[in-house]
């Protein structure tokens, strides 16, 4: 990694920071792993319930387990999907924004047992709701599938574990922010809030009639934007020009990325309700909004692209571990936004709709782009708290190939595999049966590739959990490139 | 940029101003919506549901059909749901207004079952159906599968009460 100085606008890119571990991140580093290891645990049981689920998927006789209650589809697609996302995805994100905004604020974190207590509570909480989903406990709406008493618990859970960025955010010694910052305040206010009012107008006191899957769409696109979204934003804005010593280009753009993106995520959750029974003009805002997102995935494209086309950037990348994984997430992310640009509209969003294209958009961002980013973002952070180096150059190699395989197969095969049933569907005198089996042999590589990003998830445990069981002793940090 | 508050508010709104104009206000447009007939003096339609069926909906929910079967037909030109047979005409809002809870779908692994009801010509075809070639075994009991349980009795009562063949004020079946 280099990090020589080279002149440039100072305000793209972050502040030049010690390549010891600081005592920011010394005060952040229990809660920091406690958020991280249960990330990797739920992470590999997500995974293995994603090979149960795709084999099931694949079967008309239902695969394995077969006549076994717990074990039926509908209760091992909710679980895994919950478990990546509320297991996964925001232990990781917990743990990543604390530490970015850390950085950036020079945030010491004193009430660190706060944290602590957030995150034993939030995974307290999961584990129950998760338990609950396969005794056949659950509330039938997508990510928010679990009984409704883990709604408060939850929420409660990320105020004390979620929160803090905001708070190193508000404490940081200078006037000057960074593009991370924003990004990430924007995601640790916005998903609290958005929890709170679908719980509220779904679980407790529901909405009449479709209203519910009005407020449930309108849900579901603010979690994965604006929580999924916008964390992993500010992940590629701060070590894209960190690991490249550069700034970022055209970053006078970013502030228009930003809240563009903040403007119009939230607008475009009807879109996935397009031909449902609610009134047509609902219909259009989301396509519209849809439409208009194109305009931060621009924005994002040129700041992030731009800055790896310079100076031989893509090689660098290439042979950089952690930029070797962002920048295939800063790649998907512009693939999702351009396809959920054209896929919004009524003529092509009538071919793929239920199908499982919106599954292969919703892998796109929050594995292709988010996880990716995550693990990326793992490579740079881990080695500075532990104080020790990733054990085995091996297993690096195979949770990159595995992972990036598994994650360009299974967006392929769901987002090929939901257009071409789509356009077989759309011919009434195909019947349902026939298509579902021509189907079959994505549903082949939708296995393959879960298999694939278990074996990723497995090589990348081993790695990390190897590295922090030695780190007992603190030694100088070092990176395994 | 540099103001904490100025960031907040900002984000607030951009929270909170699709959450008013997209689910509050079709609240408003809808919430009110109940049982109307197609012509002035003609029968109340949805039908209220029955009990069992209440109790029906409880276990398809628990069992997670909803990960693949939607309960929507689209409007002609939209896919081919009403040449496909899953209804006569599109759904339309009030057809869920008498649900407690709503469950459209996003994703069809298997058929729609919008009017399943309509569909299944007896209460063996439809116990048929949610056996699911012996996927859902447990909910039967006897030899050859032959007795339902209390559970698989509501989940076809259920299956039963969903129908959406009837003239509405906002869609009108073609005679």
């Amino acid at each position: 990694m280099t990090q020589e100085n080279r002149s440039g606008r100072p305000q793209g890119r972050p502040p030049e920071s010690d390549s010891r571990p600081t005592r920011t991140e010394a005060m952040l580093r229990g809660p920091f792993l406690l958020f991280f290891v249960s990330a990797v645990i739920w992470l590999l049981a997500a995974s293995v319930l994603g090979v149960i689920a795709s084999l099931q998927q694949g079967s008309p006789a239902g695969g394995p387990f077969r006549g076994c209650e717990i074990l039926t589809y509908g209760h091992v697609a909710a679980a895994q999907h919950n478990l990546f996302v509320y297991g996964w995805g925001f232990n990781a994100f917990f743990a990543l924004n604390l530490w970015l905004l850390s950085q950036l604020g020079r945030f010491e974190l004193r009430n660190g047992w706060l944290a602590t207590l957030g995150g034993t509570v939030w995974n307290l909480a999961l584990t129950y709701g998760v338990v609950q989903i396969f005794a056949g406990n659950q509330t039938g709406f997508g990510l928010l599938e679990f009984p409704r008493e883990v709604g408060p618990v939850l929420a409660v859970a990320f105020l004390l574990a979620g929160f803090w960025p905001i708070v190193a955010f508000a404490r940081r010694p200078t006037g000057h922010t960074f593009a991370s910052q924003w990004f990430v305040v924007g995601a640790s206010f916005a998903f609290p809030l958005t929890y709170l009012l679908a719980q509220l107008l779904i679980l407790w006191q529901p909405a009449s009639g479709v209203v519910q899957a009005i407020a449930h769409s309108w849900f579901v696109s603010n979690l994965l934007l604006l929580w999924f979204g916008a964390s992993a934003l500010a992940a590629v804005y701060y070590f894209l020009p960190k690991v490249l010593g550069r700034t970022i280009s055209a970053y006078y753009l970013a502030p228009v990325g930003f809240w563009t993106f903040f403007l119009f995520a939230s607008w475009t959750g009807p879109a996935a309700l397009i031909g449902a029974p609610v009134p047509l003009w609902l219909q259009s805002v989301g396509v519209v909004a849809g439409a208009m997102l194109i305009v931060p995935v621009i924005v994002t494209a040129i700041n992030f692209h731009g800055t790896l086309s310079s100076e031989g950037g893509w090689s660098r990348a290439w042979n950089d571990t952690t930029l070797r994984f962002v920048s295939f997430g800063a790649v998907a992310f512009t693939i999702f936004g351009v396809l959920n640009a054209v896929f919004g509209f009524r003529g092509t969003n009538a071919v793929v709709r239920f199908t499982s294209f919106a599954a292969g958009q919703e892998q796109l961002l929050v594995y292709a782009f988010a996880t990716m980013v995550l693990f990326g973002a793992a490579y740079f952070v881990l080695p500075r708290l532990t104080g020790s180096l990733w054990p085995s150059a091996k297993l690096v190699h195979l949770h990159f190939w595995a992972t990036a395989l598994g994650a360009v197969v299974s967006c392929a095969a769901l987002l090929v595999g939901g257009w071409e049933g789509g356009k077989q569907l759309a011919d009434a005198s195909v019947s349902f049966q026939q298509v579902a089996k021509a189907g079959s042999s994505w549903n082949v590589a939708l296995s393959v590739s879960a298999v694939l990003l278990l074996v990723g998830h497995i090589a990348f445990a081993l790695n990390a959990f190897g590295m922090i069981l030695k780190s007992s002793a603190p030694a100088s940090a070092g990176r395994h490139d | 940029m540099k103001n904490l508050n100025t960031l907040l508010v900002g984000i607030f709104l951009a929270v909170a101003l699709p959450f008013g104009a997209l689910v509050i206000s079709s609240q408003v447009q809808l919430g009110s919506l109940g049982r109307a007939p197609a012509e002035e003096g003609g029968p109340l339609f949805p039908s209220r549901e029955p009990g069992l069926a209440i109790q029906g909906r409880a276990v398809y929910v628990s069992l997670g059909c909803v990960s693949c079967h939607t309960q929507q037909v689209r409007p002609a030109g939209q896919g081919s749901d009403i040449a496909r047979g899953y209804g006569a005409r599109s759904s339309v809002a009030r057809d869920y207004a008498q649900q407690g809870q709503v469950l459209l779908g996003d994703r069809r692994i298997g058929p729609d079952l919008a009017n399943f009801g309509v569909r299944a010509k007896t209460l063996a075809a439809v116990h048929t159906a949610i056996q699911h070639n012996g996927q859902f075994a447990f909910l039967y009991a006897g030899a050859k599968q032959e007795v339902a349980s209390e559970r698989a009795v509501a989940l076809a009562a259920y299956l039963q009460s969903l129908r959406q063949d009837y003239s509405s004020p906002e869609a009108k079946l073609k005679q």
